[in-house]
């Protein structure tokens, strides 16, 4: 049985007579840039995620690095985040002057609130939490250090769209949220995108500005910025997909759930927990495992299409020399890079799938 | 005397007409999900490198985008200044700032493009880069750029954003350059469905790296080499790039066929309709088809109201802008430029207009000056 590790084809293949229709409704318009379509999907989103403003731009990278802006950080500044997450989430700190400053992870893989006051100095200028796979962070102890420290803080949600942490969804629990609507994303462009949510108006002026090379109108730059738009085209697109995320949300769950039920006895393998007052839309699920590159490899020989997020931390690459940090100085983070192993949850995987991909588990380590 | 017609600026409708086509590539790409670096793309890249007549095209999110990405892939950056025209799209200069590198101004010419003879003038041990901007689709005097260029070690970014196909002396625009940026926004020559551009080099090894700085620095999906930015053209645009390419030298044609028309019409209104120098060694591709005029500003009410949608290209220059208020320009700093701005007027002359509608523009601005 042959185990992909995405469904995108099969659920685009549903849709797609919709977002052709979408996009020929734009086509109709003429208004490929900016424009009705990009502010009516603005307004669906904000008022999803509970925050008075959405601002979308190009990527989730661009709604890092325009929200770091915003905030004045630049050169000589430093922000606080976590080694173990995408590579953007660092290099949006690097790529507007500014030095990433990395901080241990806790068992659930996200920031170890006890891990920041330590990191913070004179030179502190923002904290980016990351809510890893759709797992929220511990939003109310870092929330309760930044205002400790007087930080704004710019949590990094590329994969936690439609994840609730206390009632609220993640994406309006920060001074400014950043979204990926990437291809791969449980809100999905066909092509890049990112979005931004605050309720800070001041804030949201300046993104407005930011993004558009800093026109206050077609004859007024008020400040030098560059370009970082939505696609009207995407936005129309990320319309008809909104329809059909809480399915979307709801199969990933069932899914994992699934998972859960059937390799939880496997004492070669830990679980992540959903505390409870989380709902987790995972992005990923992942295990930790035993000789994980192992379990991989027999796996592929299965056709069984696993990933990793990620085997090599951020501290630990080349392009972090400069840094200065090494091997040794985030042992959680060190720790899970070796075990940490992603399993396929999208909506072609069935109970007949599970079965094999359980079994062929629970086969490698018998 | 005619009746009313409007003569739109824009012409995505018209040149978008029959939708089908594109609708299908679309559909066909989105149910094959090979959205992020796709074939359509590199398949985009390669036409446009021939275009270009260039080997190496690499798809990034905006002519913005690839502005930034020249001048820091040569680590243009905090301390550095970068030369400039005064009267280009004030994107030019914000990508200079975006680097942490400052702006620096120089006038213009009568044909809109820099001048020269300002260039030496304005470098100080701190310039490290020109960017010289076929402004309009007209060719800067590249020759003479690079001469100085070089005498000074200077890097030359070429902003082509305006000015695919165009050429000087039979080589086509970035030639000098290190690299050259070109815009694929919906209202230039070329054009997609949303934001795009291209940075198109003869350097092999700094295409490579181009390729990795527009994608994270990811050498492949688990290495990083360098911090990247996010700033690749979507396959979905290319896709609609690969149905329109084929069609550029004649969308060049046509609207240079316009323009001429134009500039033949116009030179009977000298002085008081100023058509700029053309020279004989450019093949100006007219993006923008802009003369000076006097009594602009009620032209340009004039003309609107007669359905011509004309407009400026800029009314106000860079240096006089809110965003250069710390750079310590003043009015008086580029008179060419200045005076531009205040005579500058922008005629619809795209490939999309009829015939009849080029000659009702031509005819309403000989009847606001025949008083």
């Amino acid at each position: 049985m042959k185990i992909n590790y995405t469904n995108l084809q099969n659920e685009h293949r549903a849709i797609k007579h919709e977002l052709i229709e979408a996009i020929a409704t734009v086509l109709d318009s003429g208004k490929f840039v900016a424009g009705p379509y990009v502010e009516s999907f603005e307004d669906e989103f904000a008022k999803i995620i509970g925050n008075k403003y959405a601002i979308s731009l190009n990527s989730g990278t661009d709604a890092l690095i325009l929200s770091l802006r915003a905030l004045g950080v630049s050169a000589g500044d430093e922000v606080i985040t976590v080694p173990n997450s995408y590579v953007s989430t660092a290099s949006s700190i690097a790529l507007v002057g500014a030095k990433p400053i990395f901080v241990d992870v806790d068992q659930h893989r996200n920031i170890n609130p006890a891990n920041i006051e330590d990191a913070i100095s004179s030179r502190t200028k923002a904290i980016i939490p990351v809510h890893l796979g759709g797992k929220p962070a511990d939003m109310d102890s870092i929330n309760a250090i930044a205002v400790k420290h007087n930080l704004p803080v710019i949590d990094d949600c590329a994969q936690s769209v439609f994840s609730r942490y206390k009632e609220k969804c993640v994406g309006s629990l920060a001074t400014l949220s950043c979204f990926s609507l990437h291809p791969l994303k449980n809100l999905n462009a066909c092509g890049d995108g990112g979005i931004v949510t605050t309720n800070n108006a001041k804030l949201k002026e300046r993104l407005l500005l930011l993004r558009n090379l800093g026109l206050r109108d077609r004859n007024n730059c008020v400040e030098w910025s560059s370009n970082s738009r939505l696609d009207s085209i995407q936005a129309a697109i990320l319309k008809v997909k909104l329809k059909y995320a809480e399915q979307q949300v709801m199969n990933r769950r069932s899914c994992v759930a699934g998972y859960i039920s059937r390799i939880r006895e496997i004492p070669q393998i830990s679980l992540p927990k959903e505390l409870p007052y989380e709902n987790i839309a995972y992005h990923t699920f992942v295990i930790q495992c035993e000789r994980r590159d192992d379990l991989k490899k027999y796996l592929e020989k299965l056709e069984i299409k696993t990933a990793i997020h990620y085997p090599v931390p951020i501290h630990l690459q080349a392009v972090s020399g400069s840094l200065g940090y090494k091997k040794g100085d985030f042992p959680e983070t060190e720790k899970q890079s070796a075990r940490i192993l992603t399993l396929p949850i999208h909506s072609g995987i069935k109970d007949s799938q599970l079965d094999y991909i359980c079994e062929s588990i629970r086969g490698f380590y018998s | 005397m005619t009746a009313h017609q409007n003569v739109p600026f824009g012409y995505l409708k018209r040149q978008f007409s029959d939708i089908d086509p594109y609708l299908e590539d679309i559909r066909a790409l989105i149910q094959s999900t090979d959205l992020t670096l796709g074939k359509a793309l590199v398949e985009f890249e390669n036409k446009f490198a021939k275009i270009c007549q260039l080997p190496y095209a690499i798809g990034v999110a905006s002519g913005t985008d690839a502005l930034i990405l020249s001048l820091k892939i040569h680590g243009i950056g905090p301390g550095d200044e970068v030369i400039t025209a005064a009267n280009t799209f004030i994107a030019t200069a914000g990508a200079i700032a975006m680097t942490g590198a400052t702006p620096v101004f120089i006038d213009c010419d009568n044909g809109f493009v820099l001048d020269p003879e300002k260039i030496e003038d304005a470098i100080s041990p701190k310039t490290k880069a020109i960017i010289p901007v076929h402004f309009t689709g007209n060719v800067a005097d590249m020759e003479s750029i690079s001469k100085i260029a070089n005498a000074h070690n200077l890097l030359i970014i070429e902003d082509g954003c305006q000015s695919i196909a165009a050429t000087l002396n039979s080589k086509p625009v970035g030639s000098w350059g290190s690299t050259i940026c070109f815009s694929l926004h919906p209202l230039k020559n070329l054009n997609v469905w949303g934001d795009g551009g291209v940075i198109v080099t003869q350097n092999e090894a700094l295409a490579d790296k181009l390729r990795l700085f527009r994608n994270h620095g990811l050498v492949n999906r688990d290495e990083v080499e360098f911090f990247g930015h996010n700033s690749r053209l979507d396959t979905l645009q290319a896709v609609i790039g690969n149905r329109i390419i084929d069609s550029v030298l004649e969308i060049t044609e046509r609207r240079i066929q316009i323009s001429k028309k134009f500039d033949e019409s116009f030179a009977n209104l000298y002085p008081r309709v100023r058509v700029p120098t053309r020279r004989s060694e450019v093949r100006h591709v007219f993006h923008l088809y802009i003369v000076e005029a006097e009594n602009r500003d009620k032209l340009l009410s004039f003309l609107i109201e007669k359905g011509i949608r004309a407009k400026i290209h800029y009314p106000t220059p860079i240096h006089l802008q809110k965003a250069s208020a710390h750079l310590g320009y003043k009015e008086g700093d580029f008179p060419v430029a200045e005076a531009q701005a205040k005579s500058i007027i922008t005629l619809p002359a795209h490939p999309y207009l009829t015939d009849s509608e080029v000659d009702y523009t031509i005819e309403k601005v000989n009847e606001f000056y025949a008083d």
